[in-house]
C-alpha cells in the first residue's frame, strides 16, 4: 500500500509538473498611456519646465485630464494664452515673497507640488461657483482661467480683480493649511470664537460673520479654516485692506449678540496669535511678508 | 483495490492532461491593438491632405448642429474654424490635441478651442445653461472609419459627432476666409413668418439662430400640416442642413450662394441647382389649429407665462417701452389668475428688495378661433398703475387687436404669440 500511495504521488506529480506552461505577457513595454500621458513639448511646457519644475519642483497640468476634477462637473480645460500670466502672477505674489521671507529651502520643502488648472469656474447645485480646491497638501487645483485678467491685459474691468485675488486667496489659503498641518497653531486660537462655529456658514454673508468675529463667512466653518482664512484674507488684501475688514463691523450686537468692540477684538487676538505664529514657528515676519505680497497683487491689479 | 486505483489514477491523468495551446480570439494582445488603433487614427488624422470638416451635435439641445473645419498635425497641435460666430468663422485658432486609449481609442481636445466653447459651463458663452452649457462634448471616442468620415461619440454627454475629409476646394473656401454668414439676417425680416419657395413648394421656416435649429411647415398634397425640424450649420458658401431636409418628395441639404437684399426684404440663394427665395409673409403657411389652447392651458397649468421684453413691433425690440416702467421686473400673464374668471396681464416690480406683483389689465377667457387664433377682450384692472401708464396701456391696446394672434412652440416652455394683423408684431412668452 505505502509503495502504492508512492507511485501515485509520484505520478501526480509529474502530471501537474508537466503542466508549467508559459505565459506569454504580450508586449509589455508597449502600453500605450504607461507612465503618463505624452506629447509633443511646445514652449509652453518648456516655460512651465523652466520656471516652476526645475527650480520648485512643482508640476502644472494645462492639459484637459477629467479624473484630476471632480467626475461630476462641467469644466473645460483653459486656454493656452492664460497659463504662463496665471503662474507667473503666482510666481509673483506666492513664491517669490515667501521665498524672500523664508528662503528658499522652506519654501521648497512645504509647497505644494501639483498644480491643476480648470478653464472655467466649478458650478455648484446651489447656483454658486468654486474657484479653487486642494487635496491633501500636495495638489491644488485652480479654475476660471479663461477669466483671469491683470491690469496690463486687454478687456481688464476693475471687476476681473476679484477673480485674481480669488485665486491668489486660495493659493495663500492652502499654503497656510499645510503650514498648520506641519506644526500647529496654538491652542488658544481655537478659545477666541469657541461657540460660534457653524456648519450653516455658506447661508451667512462676510458682513455677518465679521460681526461675529470672523475674517470671511467660510472661517466660521472650522477651527483650522479660521485660522487660513485669517492668513490667507491678511495676506491678499494688505494691512490697510484687513484694518478695513475690522472698521467695517457697524456698531450695535450681531444676532448671535455680539458686540461691535467683541468682535474687533477677536479679529484682533487673532490677527495677534497668526503673526505670533508666523515669527516663532517659521521665523517669518508676517507684516513684511503681508506688505510684500500686497504690494505684488498692487502691481497686477491698479 | 489495486484496480480502483489505477481507475482513480487514469482518471486524474486524464484531466489533468492539459491543453498547453493558448488559442486567443485576437492574435495580438489589446495593447498592441490598441496602439495600432491609435497608430492608425493619428495617421489618418495628420494625413488627410486639405484637412476635416466636423460636426458636433450638442446633447443639450436637440437637433442643433455646429459646423467646424479642423487641421491636425503630429505635434500634438490642431488648427481649427468654427460657425459659432463670424469671429470663429474666420480666425483659425491653434490649441492642443491628443489621442487616448480611455477604454476606447480616444481623441482629446485638450486646450481651450472653439470645440470648447459648446461646453463651456458659462452660459454667457453658449446661451446654454450655467453649469452645462450645450451639453456637448470635447473627449471623443472613435467609433470607426469608413471611407472619408470617422465617427466620433462624447465621452461625457454622448454627443454625436462626424470628421469628414475636406476636398481640395473646400479647403480653399475656408482658409480663403470666403465666408457667407447673409443666412443669420433671417432674424432681420419685419415679418415673423418667413417663407421658404424650391422647387416650386412652399414651407414656412422658424429659425432658432444661435440654437443652430430650423423647423420646415408646410401643408402636403392632402393640405395636411407637417413639421421638420433640423439643424442648420455655416459653410463657405451659405448653410448646409445635417440632416438634410426632405418633405418626402423634395431633399434640401442646404441653401448656397445666399445674399440678403434688405430693401425687398428677401434672402436669394440656390439649393439642389435651382433658385430659392426666402420671403416674409403677413400670414403663417399652415398655424397650428390647436396651439392657443395649448398655450394657454400650458400657462395655466404653470400658473403664469413670462414676456420681460414685452411686444416686438416692426423691428423694434420692447416696442412699448416696458422697461421705463419705475422699478420694472418683467410682465406676466396669469391664466385665470388665482382662481379667478379672467387672466391678468401683470406687472412685477421690484421695491426695495422684494418682487411683487402689483398691477395690471385683465381680460376676459380667450376666444379661440377655428383657424388657430386667439383674441382677448378688456375685462377690467387690479392694482394701482404708476403716474405713466402708457407702456401698459399700448400693451394693452395691442393685446386686445381684433386680429388676434397665432402661437408657435419653440420650446418645452416657450411660444411666440404672432399678431394675425400683419405678422410685424409678436411676443415671446417662456416659463
Amino acid at each position: 500500500m505505502k509503495t502504492i500511495s508512492t507511485l501515485l504521488f509520484c505520478i501526480s506529480l509529474a502530471l501537474l509538473a508537466a503542466c508549467s506552461k508559459e505565459d506569454d505577457l504580450g508586449e509589455i513595454e508597449d502600453i500605450p498611456g504607461l507612465g503618463g500621458d505624452t506629447w509633443t513639448p511646445g514652449p509652453l511646457d518648456h516655460w512651465l519646465y523652466d520656471t516652476l519644475t526645475v527650480p520648485y519642483n512643482i508640476a502644472v497640468k494645462y492639459k484637459w485630464d477629467q479624473f484630476e476634477f471632480e467626475l461630476n462637473k462641467v469644466l473645460v480645460p483653459p486656454k493656452e494664452e492664460k497659463v504662463i500670466p496665471v503662474m507667473s502672477a503666482i510666481k509673483k505674489v506666492w513664491i517669490n515673497n515667501y521665498i524672500e521671507e523664508a528662503g528658499l529651502t522652506f519654501f521648497k520643502k512645504y509647497s505644494p507640488k501639483f498644480f491643476i488648472l480648470s478653464g472655467s469656474a466649478s458650478w455648484n447645485e446651489n447656483g454658486t461657483i468654486t474657484l479653487g480646491t486642494a487635496e491633501g497638501g500636495r495638489k491644488v487645483v485652480l479654475y476660471l482661467l479663461n477669466d483671469f485678467r491683470t491690469k496690463d491685459m486687454p478687456g481688464y474691468e476693475p471687476d476681473d480683480s476679484l477673480n485674481v485675488k480669488q485665486m491668489f486667496h486660495v493659493i495663500e489659503h492652502e499654503f497656510g493649511h499645510i503650514l498648520h498641518q506641519t506644526i500647529m497653531y496654538p491652542q488658544e486660537f481655537k478659545q477666541i470664537s469657541t461657540g460660534y462655529y457653524t456648519g450653516n456658514w455658506n447661508n451667512i454673508s462676510d458682513a455677518a460673520a465679521r460681526q461675529d468675529g470672523f475674517v470671511t463667512a467660510y472661517a466660521m466653518s472650522a477651527y483650522d479654516e479660521d485660522f487660513v482664512e485669517m492668513i490667507s484674507m491678511m495676506l491678499v488684501e494688505g494691512k490697510a485692506g484687513f484694518e478695513k475688514i475690522v472698521n467695517s463691523i457697524p456698531p450695535g450686537t450681531s444676532i448671535n449678540g455680539m458686540s461691535q468692540a467683541d468682535a474687533r477684538a477677536r479679529l484682533r487676538r487673532k490677527e495677534t496669535m497668526v503673526v505670533e505664529y508666523f515669527k516663532t514657528v517659521w521665523k517669518i515676519d508676517f507684516y513684511s511678508l503681508q506688505a510684500k505680497t500686497r504690494k505684488t497683487i498692487d502691481q497686477l491689479l491698479y | 483495490m489495486r484496480k480502483y486505483l489505477l481507475y482513480l489514477i487514469l482518471t486524474i491523468s486524464a484531466f489533468t492532461a492539459c491543453k498547453k495551446e493558448d488559442d486567443p480570439v485576437f492574435d495580438q494582445s489589446p495593447d498592441a491593438r490598441i496602439t495600432a488603433a491609435l497608430n492608425k487614427y493619428q495617421q489618418e488624422l495628420v494625413n488627410a491632405p486639405y484637412g476635416w470638416k466636423g460636426l458636433i451635435f450638442p446633447k443639450g439641445v436637440p437637433r442643433s448642429v455646429f459646423g467646424f473645419y479642423f487641421q491636425f498635425n503630429d505635434n500634438n497641435r490642431v488648427s481649427m474654424l468654427a460657425d459659432f460666430d463670424a469671429g470663429t468663422a474666420s480666425t483659425l485658432k491653434e490649441s492642443s490635441y491628443r489621442l487616448k486609449a480611455l477604454q476606447q481609442p480616444c481623441l482629446l481636445f485638450d486646450t481651450y478651442s472653439y470645440v470648447h466653447l459648446l461646453s463651456d459651463p458659462d452660459a454667457g458663452v453658449n446661451d446654454g445653461a450655467y453649469g452645462a452649457g450645450l451639453s456637448a462634448d470635447f473627449e471623443f471616442s472613435l467609433d470607426s472609419i469608413s471611407g472619408d468620415t470617422i465617427r466620433l461619440t462624447g465621452r461625457f454627454n454622448k454627443c454625436e459627432a462626424y470628421l469628414v475629409k475636406a476636398t481640395r476646394q473646400e479647403q480653399a473656401d475656408y482658409l480663403g476666409q470666403q465666408r457667407n454668414r447673409d443666412f443669420e439676417h433671417i432674424t432681420d425680416f419685419l415679418t415673423y413668418w418667413k417663407r421658404l419657395t424650391a422647387g416650386g413648394k412652399q414651407y414656412d421656416i422658424i429659425i432658432n439662430k444661435s440654437g443652430h435649429i430650423i423647423r420646415f411647415i408646410w401643408l402636403d398634397e392632402s393640405g395636411a400640416r407637417q413639421e421638420f425640424e433640423t439643424g442648420f450649420y455655416y459653410t463657405p458658401k451659405g448653410v448646409a442642413f445635417a440632416p438634410a431636409f426632405t418633405d418626402g418628395g423634395q431633399t434640401i441639404a442646404g441653401i448656397e450662394n445666399t445674399s440678403w437684399d434688405e430693401s425687398n426684404q428677401l434672402i436669394r440663394g440656390t439649393a439642389n441647382g435651382e433658385n430659392v427665395t426666402i420671403a416674409g409673409f403677413s400670414q403663417p403657411l399652415a398655424p397650428e389649429k390647436e396651439g392657443p389652447r395649448r398655450w394657454w392651458e400650458q400657462g395655466r397649468s404653470l400658473s403664469y407665462w413670462v414676456a420681460p421684453f414685452g411686444f416686438h413691433s416692426n423691428g423694434v425690440d420692447d416696442a412699448f417701452g416696458l422697461e421705463t416702467l419705475p422699478g420694472y421686473y418683467f410682465m406676466g400673464l396669469w391664466p385665470q389668475y388665482d382662481g379667478s374668471p379672467y387672466d391678468l396681464l401683470g406687472f412685477v416690480t421690484v421695491e426695495g428688495n422684494e418682487a411683487a406683483l402689483r398691477y395690471g389689465p385683465a381680460f376676459r377667457e380667450p376666444t379661440f378661433s377655428a383657424d388657430g387664433r386667439v383674441g382677448f377682450t378688456y375685462y377690467g384692472y387690479l392694482g394701482t398703475f404708476p403716474p405713466d401708464q402708457t407702456p401698459i396701456t399700448r400693451t394693452r391696446l395691442q393685446l386686445t387687436d381684433a386680429a388676434g394672434y397665432y402661437l408657435v412652440q419653440i420650446g418645452p416652455l416657450a411660444w411666440d404669440m404672432v399678431s394675425a394683423r400683419d405678422g410685424k408684431t409678436w411676443i415671446t412668452w417662456f416659463k
